[in-house]
């Protein structure tokens, strides 16, 4: 096998945190054994924008232009629509080119590694730059395990043929064990029929079978094993050939919880970033199936993370962000924007492309019709702006007093904020743009503070989701 | 070009009447405008009519206007819809005047009309919240009283403007309209009440806010060639002005003024060789209380930046300076979307023709009518006055 390297990493976690505490108060226990607490995605997130952070981190830490990534994989058990090649939306966001060849990985918690293991086999074929997004937020029934367990979490690589982290080997097994953990067609809860000695059966054969299959003698300093829950990957230990002391080096399930398809890549993401040399990356899916994936690291790789924590929230309030506990949209409409008006504004909504006007050199966002300096009806030159800026008004939009189209997110999130930001190009100039608010509470948006552009679900109608720019506090 | 004479103006109650159509409304409005002719008006005067609605809650979309003057008994009579949000009448009376003085027309009706009480909330939302600009602005989550709301924030920021002297300005026209019958919140209000309600959009509460309203307006605009026919103490359409501006704030020069209001004004007084300190008095938009705030700054009331301190110097009161929407203003009186320009209108003829009743102003002679479409797209001001009002004066 030709050597794949890793040559940068992003990871993301949402800034949402509910203890185990707050689970045994709502329920008086709590069933994800090992987590003492877990990510959970704001109203305004799902797999595909916690994909996108991370992505977009990725590239930024490799310091990798857009252009150059030709090999696309989006993996995710949970992604946002059962029926759409997403990786069209997740390029554009991240700026990829058209000609860049997307797949989608679903259908397991093994799909990131299954997207690794594709992004390796690609590079091996005629591919040159891959990049590798697994994003995750498993969801059950609110009395099940899967629903107590479940986080959320991306990691996202970028795969070239040489660089510091090689990957020297990999293994994989698959044997029939129905039932452990799936989601019927048309579902929206994972379950699991909960066979406890046949669970355990399914996880520790398949992780056995494909650490077996490596040739490599793996002395791992980090294990990345599946984590459904904080106790089950040590219990893979010795199937894995590991110690437990391995396992807890880049666990990410303590904090996160069960990252679904992310769990592997975001502890493989959290052992580069600790700088362990050696580490043994092996996901477990459903069905069932495991991939062992061994990396050599010669020297450090680039890692950027946001996997800290922010606001704590109650179990009412992740019930609520989570849409458990409101009714969806009102009927009666919202603002129609038609899903073709929308498209064309994706140059602006996913990468705040401006334009200079040709008469007299000024920004305009959006750049359309007569320049909003001169006048002119002349062309304009797009300028990418850079994501930074400025609030130069703000309001607090109250609950109950949303629009419609956003009355579902405010029921789940509360109030948000609504304000103009000078954004900023890399010349330094500012152009005006309305944005919402995410990641903070209103209040903590005021006139001249300094923001930041993430993208976010703005809303869904006719059941398209339309994602765009929003803004948050500068993390910086 | 011939000079033209509001001879007659009234309106239906604003509110709520969920038993009402528009076109009773209409009606209640067109009556009521034909009977306040001092020398009265036959129906079959009218040449032409102009009307503004935004839209009648979605059920009328096309040809609301011949709608309703059809079923005033004016069919036959050309007329048009005019739609620009919150102004939609304000511009239909800027329409009926162009239409006089071009001569093509000597009786032109203009009015308005507006049903919104009969939506959900969520229906009524969607409604108001499409006069903004659609993509960019409503799809960030804001509101009206959001994108007001915003240019409050950065009035307040600029010039240190205060939630009280907000609320000063529910204070003073609930005052107002507690004396006009036709008022939807004829109620007083306490400075305390008007601090503490709920917040809407912050820094906006609910009596920052205006009402979601019901409800018809209509003036009569004739020619100098008739107007001996209608009345003795002519009412003069002195200066008309109107401006229009990116329908996103995000968009314009300026987040603590309404550039179009500017531009409205300035050419409403140019035509009617006057100064702002000539003004009696003046009906502005105040659909929020920044609203009437910025109006102030706007119109030339006072400086940049002082319109806090012009509310709080009671100028602005019926026993001010310049008493300002003495009608109760969109605030109590109501903002029946279409019907608000023309609204405004009734409130100047019934002040400067002396029926305006317990809140009639002692014996003006000149006022303005200032009128918003959305958070300031488009804007148009009127100046009347009463002929004779030099020597009056």
């Amino acid at each position: 096998m030709s050597p794949t390297a890793i040559t940068g990493v992003g990871a993301y976690a949402p800034r949402f945190r509910i203890t185990a505490e707050a689970f045994e108060e709502a329920w008086g226990q709590f069933q994800a054994s090992g987590v003492n607490e877990k990510a959970v995605p704001a109203a305004d997130e799902d797999s595909l924008t916690m994909a996108y952070e991370a992505a977009a981190k990725a590239l930024e830490t490799a310091d990798l232009a857009p252009g150059s990534v030709d090999w696309l994989a989006f993996a995710s058990s949970r992604p946002p629509l059962e029926e759409e090649e997403l990786t069209a939306r997740l390029g554009a966001m991240v700026g990829l080119p058209e000609t860049t060849t997307g797949y989608s990985f679903t259908g397991s918690t093994r799909a990131g590694t299954r997207a690794l293991w594709a992004g390796m086999d690609a590079l091996e074929s005629d591919a040159e730059t891959a990049l590798v997004v697994a994003a995750d937020a498993p969801r059950g029934a609110p009395d099940e395990d899967v629903d107590h367990a479940a986080g959320a979490g991306a990691a996202a690589f970028v795969l070239e043929s040489d660089g510091p982290a090689a990957i020297v080997d990999r293994g994989t097994y698959a044997a029939p064990y129905p039932g452990s953990r799936f989601r019927e067609t048309g579902s929206d809860e994972t379950q699991g029929l909960d066979v406890t000695g046949y669970d355990r059966q399914a996880f520790t054969e398949t992780i056995r079978g494909a650490v077996d299959e490596l040739e490599v003698d793996a002395e791992p300093d980090a294990a990345a094993i599946q984590a459904p829950d904080g106790k089950l990957p040590y219990r893979a230990a010795s199937a894995a050939g590991v110690g437990t002391d391995a396992i807890q080096a880049c666990a990410t399930v303590h904090d996160l919880g069960d990252l679904g398809a992310a769990s592997v890549p975001v502890s493989l993401a959290t052992a580069l970033a600790d700088g362990h040399d050696s580490i043994l990356a092996v996901s477990h899916g459903s069905g069932a199936g495991a991939d062992a994936i061994v990396l050599e690291s010669a020297g450090e790789v680039s890692v950027e993370s946001a996997l800290e924590g922010g606001d704590s929230l109650s179990y009412a309030e992740y019930l609520r962000q989570r849409g458990v506990v409101t009714s969806g949209p009102p009927s009666g409409g919202g603002a129609y924007v038609s899903v073709p008006s929308w498209r064309r504004s994706l140059p602006q909504r996913y990468r705040l492309e401006a334009g200079r006007c040709v008469e007299c050199d000024a920004l305009s966002f959006p750049p359309s019709g007569a320049c909003d300096d001169c006048g002119a009806l002349a062309e304009y030159e797009p300028v990418p702006l850079t994501g930074e800026g400025t609030v130069e008004a703000v309001t607090t939009i109250s609950q109950g007093g949303a629009p419609p189209e956003f009355a579902d997110q405010q029921a789940r999130s509360g109030d948000y904020a609504a304000a103009i930001v000078a954004l900023e190009s890399p010349d330094g100039e500012t152009v005006s743009a309305p944005a919402m608010g995410t990641d903070a509470e209103p209040a903590a948006f005021a006139v001249g503070d300094r923001v930041e552009t993430t993208i976010r679900r703005i809303y869904t109608q006719e059941g398209v989701t339309r994602y765009g720019f929003k803004v948050r506090q500068q993390t910086d | 070009m011939r000079d033209a004479y509001l001879v007659g103006a009234g309106q239906s109650a604003f509110g709520a009447f969920p038993e009402k159509s528009y076109r009773s409304l209409f009606r209640t409005a067109f009556e009521a405008a034909v009977e306040s002719v001092p020398d009265g008006l036959e129906p079959g005067d009218v040449d032409e009519a102009f009307v503004g609605t935004l839209g009648v809650g979605g059920r009328q979309l096309g040809l609301s206007g011949p709608a309703v003057t059809e079923h005033v008994g004016l069919g036959g009579v050309p007329c048009t819809r005019v739609e620009n949000a919150c102004a939609a009448s304000g511009f239909a009376v800027r329409q009926a005047v162009q239409a006089v003085k071009s001569g093509m027309a000597d009786v032109v009706l203009a009015g308005g009309f507006e049903v919104m009480s009969d939506l959900s909330s969520d229906a009524a939302k969607y409604w108001l919240g499409v006069s903004g600009e659609t993509e960019w602005e409503r799809l960030s989550g804001t509101t009206f009283a959001g994108v007001y709301a915003q240019m409050a924030s950065v009035h307040m920021e600029q010039y240190g403007t205060t939630g009280e002297q907000l609320s000063r300005v529910a204070v003073k026209n609930h005052a107002n309209g507690a004396k006009n019958p036709h008022a939807q919140l004829g109620f007083e209000c306490s400075l305390e009440d008007a601090q503490s309600a709920p917040v809407v959009a912050d820094p906006l509460n609910l009596y920052h806010c205006c009402p979601t309203s019901d409800g018809a307006a209509c003036a009569l605009i004739v020619s100098e060639d008739v107007v001996g026919e209608y009345t003795d103490e002519p009412i003069r359409v002195a200066g008309v002005g109107a401006g229009s501006d990116s329908v996103g704030l995000f968009q314009r020069d300026s987040y603590t003024g309404v550039p179009a209001s500017e531009r409205a004004a300035e050419s409403a007084y140019e035509m009617a060789e006057i100064e702002p300190e000539d003004l009696d008095f003046a009906e502005v938009h105040d659909c929020f209380a920044i609203a009437e705030l910025l109006a102030y700054e706007d119109l030339g009331f006072c400086e940049r930046g002082e319109a806090g301190q012009l509310i709080e110097s009671g100028a602005t009161e019926p026993t001010g300076k310049l008493p300002v929407n003495t009608s109760g203003g969109l605030k109590s009186k109501g903002h029946p979307i279409g019907a608000t320009g023309a609204g405004q209108v009734v409130e100047a003829f019934k002040q400067l023709s002396g029926t305006a009743g317990p809140r009639q102003l002692e014996n003006p002679t000149r006022g303005l009518t200032h009128n918003v479409g959305g958070s300031g797209g488009a804007a148009v001001v009127h100046v009347f006055e009463r002929e004779g009002a030099e020597v009056d004066a």
